[in-house]
Formats: C-alpha cells, structure tokens, sequence
C-alpha cells in the first residue's frame, strides 16, 4: 500500500462538480504534478486532500483514514497546504519574521535551537534573510510566494501540497521555488503534490496527472506520457493550408500536431502535447479567427511611439530608471521581467495612466506633455489590463457598447463593429453571456475586442496569458500575429511565459526598474549560443547582473 | 485550547490592527455616533418663535404677552400684522406659533362671558407640533389663573401639581443618551469581530486556520478576545461622554453598568461572528451587520418610544433582541439607581447571560473548519 492513498474522491459544488471520482498513490520523498486547464478539478482535488473541503470517497496517509474535513484534523500537523494565488496566505501588515513566529506558534513549534537553525536555513534559501523586516505587502510576487511557501515548511510537513505555487512568478523566482522544494523532498523524504501551469515544471516531476473537466484523464511518469502523445507530434508547418480547428490540425511552439496521419516528418513532443491531442479529441477547439481591415485609413510612421529616458519615482522607490524604448510601426515588443521589475509601471506612463517624472515621450512623432496630450495618447492606445478589467454583472455585448461608449463612439458605429468583431474573433456565440460564466480564453479574446473598438494604433497587453491553458494561448498569439498584418498595429506585450517571448519581434528584458537587454529574439539567441530556450536566456542576464 | 496558541494569534490580530488603522474606528465610531446622535435628536421645543397678535391692548392681554415672553420655551414677538399675513410667515417657516388675542379680551373675561384667544401652530412635525400646543396650552392656563386670582376669585378649582420621576428634569439628553449607549455597544463590537473573520476569509488567509491543527475553540478565541478587550474600554469612554459632557446623572451602581456592558459587548462581538459565517466579502458583512444591529438597536432601545407602550408585532420583536433588556439596566443605572433590588433588573440579566452563551454557542457551531 502507498503511503498516500486517495480512491474515488469526488467533491461538488452547488452547481457543478469539481472533480470527479478520483484516485492517485504516492510515496514518501515523491513529487507529483497536476497539470490541467483552468478549472479542470485540481484545485478541488488537493483541497480534499488537504482535509479543507467536504469530499466523498477516502483518503488514507499511512494508517490514519480519512473521509471528511472533521476526519482529517488528526494529518494537520504533518501536511502543509499553499493554496493557489499569490501571497494568499500572507498578512499584508506583518513582516516577514512576524509571519515566521506567527506560524510557529499557530503550529505550537518548540522554537528551540534546531527550529532556529532550520528557520535561518529556510530564510537563506528563499533569500528573504535580508528582508526579515519588510511587510510582506511591500514584497513582489515572486518573493510572497517563497514566503508563503516557507511559512508552510517550517513544520517540516511530511505532506505538501502545493496550488500554483510557481504562476505569475517570474522565471528566476520559479527556479529558485523548485531548488527548495528538490532540497525538503530529498532531506525531509515529503510526499509533495504541486499543480502547475508551466510544462518545464511539471517535466521535472515524478509522476503527472493530466486533469480535464473533472476527471484524471492521464498519468504516469513524463517520458510515458510524452510517449503517448508522439504519434500525433509533427514539425512544424505540417499544418499549412489546414492550419485550424476544423480540419484538426494546431500548431504552437515550432510543433503542430493532428490525429489523422500527415506526411510530414513527427516532431519530439513536450507535455503541451497532451492538451492539444486532447482538445483535438474531444473536439473542443475554440472558434477561428478572421481579421478584416480596419475601417479608418491611417497613415502610420516607421516609429510609432518611442520613449526616451523615462523615469518614474514612488517616494525614494525608483520603479523606472531612464529607460529607453521604441515601438515601430506593426511590431510585437515583449516586455520581460522579474517580479516587480518595473513593466506594469512602466506601461502605465506610457498609457499616460501615471505622470512621466522624467524624461520624453513620443507619440506618432508628437511628443506628449500636457494632460491634454495624454488624453490623445490613450485614444490612439489599446490596453487590455492583468486581470482583464471586465464587469461581471453585464453580458458580454453590453461590457462592449459600455466600452465603445467610453471612447465616443457613435453607436450605430460601435453596433457594427461589436458584431463584426464578435465574428471574426470567434465569440459571437457568446454574446448574451456574463464574463463570469464562459472559458478565459474567450474572455481574453473580448477584452481585446473592448481594446480594439476605437481603432487603436497600438495595443498594450499586461500579462494576458496568466492563468489561461495553452490551446487558448496558441490560439491567442495567432490573433495577434493576424492583427498585425492586417491591422499594422503594434504591440507591446508582458508575459511569465518563456516560449511566448519567441513570438515577439523584439524583446525588452527589465530588471529592478532598469533595461539590460533590447533586441530580436535572433540576435538574442545569436548571442547565446548555448541556450537550448528563451528561459535559458533570461536566467543568463539575470544571473550575470546579480 | 492551547493558551501560548491563542496568544500568538492574539498578538497578529493587534498588529494588524494596528497596522491597518483599524484601530482608529474602534475608538472614533462609537463616540461619534454618541455625539452625532446625542446632539442631533431634541425632542423638547425651545425658543418655538411666536408671533403675538394683541387686538386689545389690556392689562390682561398684556400679561399674557408677559408670561410668552419670560418663558425659555418661546422666543415671543409681538406684531400688528394681520391674520393671514401672520399665517404667510408659519407657510415660510418663519415664525412656529401665532397667537392672536381678540379684541374684547378683557372686556369679556370682566363681565364673566367666554373668550376665545386664537392659537396656530406648525404641525409639520407632529411630535413638535404636538409638543408646542401643550406648551402653548400652559402658558395660558397658568395665565388664567393668574387672572383668576387677581379678580378675587376663589380660582383654585383645579390646579395641577405634576412631578416628573426619574428625569425631574425632563432633558432630553437623560432621555436619550443612555439609550444611545445600548446603541453604540451593539453595533460597533459586531462590526469589528465580523471584519476581523471576514478579512480573512476575503484574503484567503483563512487557509491557515483550515490546513493547521489549529483548533475552532483557539481561532473564535483569538477573534473575539481583542474585540472584547479594546470595546471595554469603550464601556468607559462612553460613561464619560454621558456624565461629563451630556451631564446625564449616575444614580446606580457602575459595578452592575460595567457587568451588563461587558455582557453586552459579548453579544454584539457573537451577532458579528454569526454575520461572517455567511458572507464572504468584508462590504457585505459590514452592511449587514449594521442592518442587524442599528435598526432594532435604535428602534426598540427605547430612545424613541417606551417598549412598555409597543404593541402586538412590536412589542414581541422588541423581546426578541437584547437591545431593551440591556436598556433596562442601563437607564436604571443611569436614573432610577435601583440596582439588583428591582426583580425585573436581576432577570433581565440573566435574560442578557443566557443570551450570551446562546450566540457564542451558535457561532462556535456554525463556523465550519472547511471551504464552503
């Protein structure tokens, strides 16, 4: 018998079901990741492993069993639980030590000698030791999640589970989460379960389970999984001419994949495979999308905008420390970055969102100085936010006549345009139903759609991929791709996601408020021969400037 | 129930709430509806501006004027302006009462045959209305037997000889006050130990009373003993506003006001529990809870009608909340002064004891260790 036995869990909520009959076994000292769309039933998963939601079924950990959150007080103190979203567990006022004794105490820890050995231990491996003062409301991302997660090892847990520990976290914080979860797994002997959204991760696992509308569809070690799905790997390009859903044919990420037979040569596939074989299964493929011209005909210059120096200052706090950057015309830029490295600010002064402090920036050749000015700039700009700033309590088409509204326009212009929008980005299917009730990824679609409505030479997208399942995100980089060649906009990007920075034309990397790196992705790859991917590359400036 | 646990978490919620300036409307509320409400509600008419029309021009017509005049009740005025033009002023809201003495006024009270003085009063509110007419009424009665003696007559047929116990007085911040101190401690301690469950369970940092061992008695304690400790020192403030600034009298025993207030607090700080145990979002529970507590708080505390004179539905949801049964002791403590010896006191008391343990209890079993 394994250590840690689930069989046949199923939780429901008022109105669906989250997962769905499941069972899993695992071992002391092993990782195994949940990997799956949004809403696929991992969350609800390891809540009932966790003893934290009524579940049906039975869940043993070595002799204790347990069918029932009551049941389950008795593993509490060997099981630690990060629940999913950043810095969730952490109390904006508290300070990092504060956080550190309050979840000793709460754990009744003995804080003898050992205890402040492996506490100081645990600090210098989250690199929090020269922070212990800070309140973690003032910590970026990155650094809320490796306190959350060493505030939930320092009962030394001999059951982790870990709820999208790594999203929204940049690359650099990743791996740092991933080495002290290898160092407890490997010294402790943990059973750990870690979802994720990142397929590099779940490659480093143990064991994965592919989880889809509520249901374990797949598991077993990587390499098996991997196998399963080589058949239907391709090169890339063996699409062409068929490239979409109908014909059952995706492609993303220099692979494309199709359950009829090609003639083309297969192609090794990663664990994204998984989804697309899947999706193409199940035939659930998101509408295409066609894009038309736009309706204005404009005469857009080589440069469309280009900032110069620009600088930005929260109290002594430099967000932004002249930075420079310059967006031509039908360009997609990417802006990488750690954690609270300065991109979100930097946008919004180039939304005319915060005053420029310092510095010069151009619109379409004018440069922008009054508020006036700024009132220009935003209505030339489109700008979808992180969390798509969607109103929930109207349907869809009512959210866009209120944005088309917004920005003046006449209605029956902003009628036309919503219908031919909803067409051509695949979701006029949906237009009678609230954000709240339909898939990311056509919400994603819509709240460009809103950012489109007043013809904007250039798009601003500030992480709009977090959190969305890699179909939606292929299809998503299409979209932009066809906007740009048919629109010319320009496009200027952040993401978490490594292989998305490859379909940019040009990236910009920032790092505590400053540029280090400005080019295309070739000459980047030109410069670092030995970088097997895009993340390689980042890790590489990051690591040389620290 | 481990004590160092409760205290470790004891010691967070005074950080965060001091961190947070929560801290700020633990103290500011309470005093400022005490003072918003203490001043803001007048139920006694002073200063009613009063035209007098005097058509006869008598020494009795002008002794009436007097005793208009010398009260601090009117602001008298006498004018020439006709009738209707007096009633033009009331329509502007410039003048409260118009009295208008007849021109034979004296003549006939003289030859013994009946008069009639003209009275009109502003009945737009009808409490104050009601309230100058019988001021009005007073005024004139005490007049008449003025004249009455001045004319030799044995005029002493009826006098009226009242005497108001308990707010000899008849001010209106006695009144009022007290009652405003049921109000205020049932409404701010349920406010804050609904925010302080409710935050977390807003932020998701309840998780970390769900995935540790952590038990429910530890985390209800670690959320109501700070609310409790900081609104009993509310109890004394609020004792202060009422007998130093309002000047309200104390004539019972503080230990018996202090008792029932703590009592009172345990209450408040159990609804607002009960409140989080259905919301999930801090707005909510704040919104709700006031709904709870302020309306009966304020509509069966007595502050604007005694609950001896409710009836039917009213008198039965007065008896449920424990808003009078507090106001009770509380306006004993404050006017009469009998303490325990009032049988009605001692079981009002334990009415508030039983009521205590009752919400504690439904709170410690509603509140579910797990995601709903």
């Amino acid at each position: 018998m394994a250590d840690l036995e689930v069989r046949n869990v199923t939780v429901s909520y008022k109105k669906q079901i989250g997962i769905k009959a499941a069972s899993l076994q695992a071992n002391a000292g092993e990782i195994i990741g949940f990997i799956g769309a949004d809403g696929a039933g991992k969350s609800s998963l390891m809540h009932a492993i966790a003893g934290v939601i009524r579940f049906e079924g039975e869940i043993s950990y070595f002799s204790e069993v347990y069918h029932s959150p009551a049941e389950a007080e008795k593993i509490k103190p060997y099981m630690g639980l990060m629940p999913q979203g950043i810095g969730l567990v952490l109390y904006e006022t508290l300070t990092v030590d504060e956080h550190l004794s309050f979840f000793a105490h709460i754990r009744n820890l003995r804080q003898d000698a050992a205890f402040k050995a492996y506490r100081q231990k645990l600090l210098h491996m989250a690199g929090l030791s020269d922070f212990t003062d800070r309140q973690a409301g003032k910590l970026s991302g990155g650094m809320m999640q490796k306190l959350s997660l060493i505030c939930t090892l320092l009962h030394r847990p001999k059951l982790l589970i870990l709820d999208e520990p790594t999203t929204g976290v940049d690359p650099l914080s990743r791996l740092e989460l991933w080495e002290i979860l290898d160092t407890i797994r490997k010294e402790e002997g943990t059973i750990i379960l870690v979802s994720t959204a990142y397929m590099q991760e779940a490659a480093k696992m143990d064991r994965v389970l592919l989880f889809d509308e509520g249901e374990i569809l797949a598991r077993g070690r990587v390499s098996e999984l991997i196998d399963s799905v080589r058949a239907y790997t391709y090169e890339e390009g063996a699409c062409i001419g068929k490239d979409n859903a109908e014909s059952g044919c995706l492609s993303f990420d220099k692979r494309s994949y199709s359950l009829d037979t090609l003639a083309a040569a297969h192609a090794e596939p990663t664990l994204e495979a998984l989804f697309f074989v899947n999706a193409l299964r199940k035939k659930r493929i998101l509408p295409k999308i066609e894009i038309e011209a736009r309706e204005s005909t404009l005469e857009i210059p080589e440069t469309v905008m280009e900032a110069k120096g620009l600088t930005k200052n929260f109290g002594d706090f430099t967000a932004n420390d002249h930075i420079d950057m310059r967006l031509g015309s039908g360009e997609i830029v990417g802006l990488l970055g750690a954690n609270g490295a300065g991109k979100t600010t930097f946008m919004k002064m180039l939304l005319g969102l915060y005053p420029i402090d310092e510095g010069e920036l151009k619109l379409l050749g004018k440069s922008i100085k009054s508020s006036e000015d700024r009132q220009v700039l935003k209505a030339k700009i489109g700008y979808v936010s992180q969390h798509f700033a969607l109103y929930k309590d109207m349907t869809v088409r009512e959210n866009l006549i209120y944005f088309a509204n917004m920005h003046r326009i006449p209605l029956s212009t902003a009628l036309k345009r919503i219908e031919r929008y909803a067409r051509e980005l695949g979701f006029d299917a949906y237009m009678e139903h609230l954000p709240g009730e339909l898939p990311l990824g056509i919400n994603q679609r819509f709240s460009v759609a809103a950012a489109l409505l007043h013809e904007p030479v250039i798009l601003f997208l500030d992480e709009p991929t977090s959190g969305v399942d890699t179909i939606a995100r292929a299809q998503f980089w299409e979209m932009l791709h066809r906007l740009k060649a048919t629109w010319g906009i320009s496009i200027l990007i952040t993401t978490h996601y490594m292989s998305e920075a490859e379909y940019c034309d040009r990236v910009v990397l920032m790092r505590q408020g400053k540029k280090i790196a400005d080019n295309t992705v070739k000459a980047l790859y030109a410069k670092h021969p030995q970088a097997r991917n895009f993340e390689d590359i980042f890790l590489s400036y990051y690591r040389s400037e620290a | 129930m481990k004590l160092s646990v409760i205290k470790a978490y004891m010691l967070k919620e005074f950080t965060e709430l001091f961190r947070s300036k929560l801290i700020i409307m633990v103290y500011v509320m309470p005093s400022m509806i005490m003072l918003l409400f203490g001043y803001g509600i007048r139920m006694d008419v002073t200063h009613a501006r009063t035209l007098i029309i005097d058509n006869d021009h008598s020494h009795f017509s002008r002794m009436l004027t007097a005793k208009f005049e010398h009260s601090k009740y009117f602001n008298a005025k006498l004018t020439q302006i006709s009738e209707a033009e007096a009633l033009h002023r009331i329509k502007q809201a410039k003048a409260d009462i118009i009295v208008i003495i007849p021109s034979s006024f004296e003549k006939r009270i003289l030859h013994g045959q009946h008069s009639e003085i003209g009275v009109f009063v502003d009945g737009a509110f009808p409490n104050r209305g009601m309230t100058m007419e019988s001021y009005v009424q007073g005024v004139i009665l005490d007049t008449a037997q003025s004249v009455g003696r001045s004319l030799g007559r044995q005029s002493g047929m009826i006098s009226i000889n009242s005497r108001n116990l308990f707010n000899q007085a008849m001010r209106d911040a006695d009144a009022i006050v007290p009652g405003l101190i049921g109000l205020v401690l049932f409404v701010a301690p349920a406010i804050l130990s609904a925010l302080m469950i409710v935050k977390e369970k807003e932020r998701g940092t309840i998780f970390n009373f769900y995935a540790s061992p952590l038990g429910r008695g530890e985390f209800l304690a670690a959320k109501l003993i700070p609310g409790f400790l900081l609104h009993s020192l509310n109890i004394f403030i609020l004792f202060l506003w009422a007998t130093e600034l309002f000047g309200v009298p104390f004539r019972g025993s503080f230990m018996l006001y202090w008792f029932a207030a703590e009592i009172y607090i345990l209450i408040s700080l159990s609804i607002g529990m009960l409140v989080s145990v259905i919301t999930r979002k801090q707005v909510v529970a704040v919104v709700l809870t006031i709904i709870i507590t302020i309306i009966p708080g304020f509509l069966y505390s007595g502050i604007l009608m005694p609950i001896s004179s409710m009836a039917g539905e009213s008198y039965i949801e007065a008896h449920l909340f424990p808003v009078m049964y507090f106001n009770h002791i509380i306006y004993d403590c404050f006017l009469s002064g009998t303490g325990l010896a009032s049988a009605k006191t001692v079981e009002y008391l334990g009415i508030l004891i039983v009521y205590a343990a009752l919400l504690l209890a439904l709170g410690s079993m509603f509140l579910k260790k797990e995601l709903k």
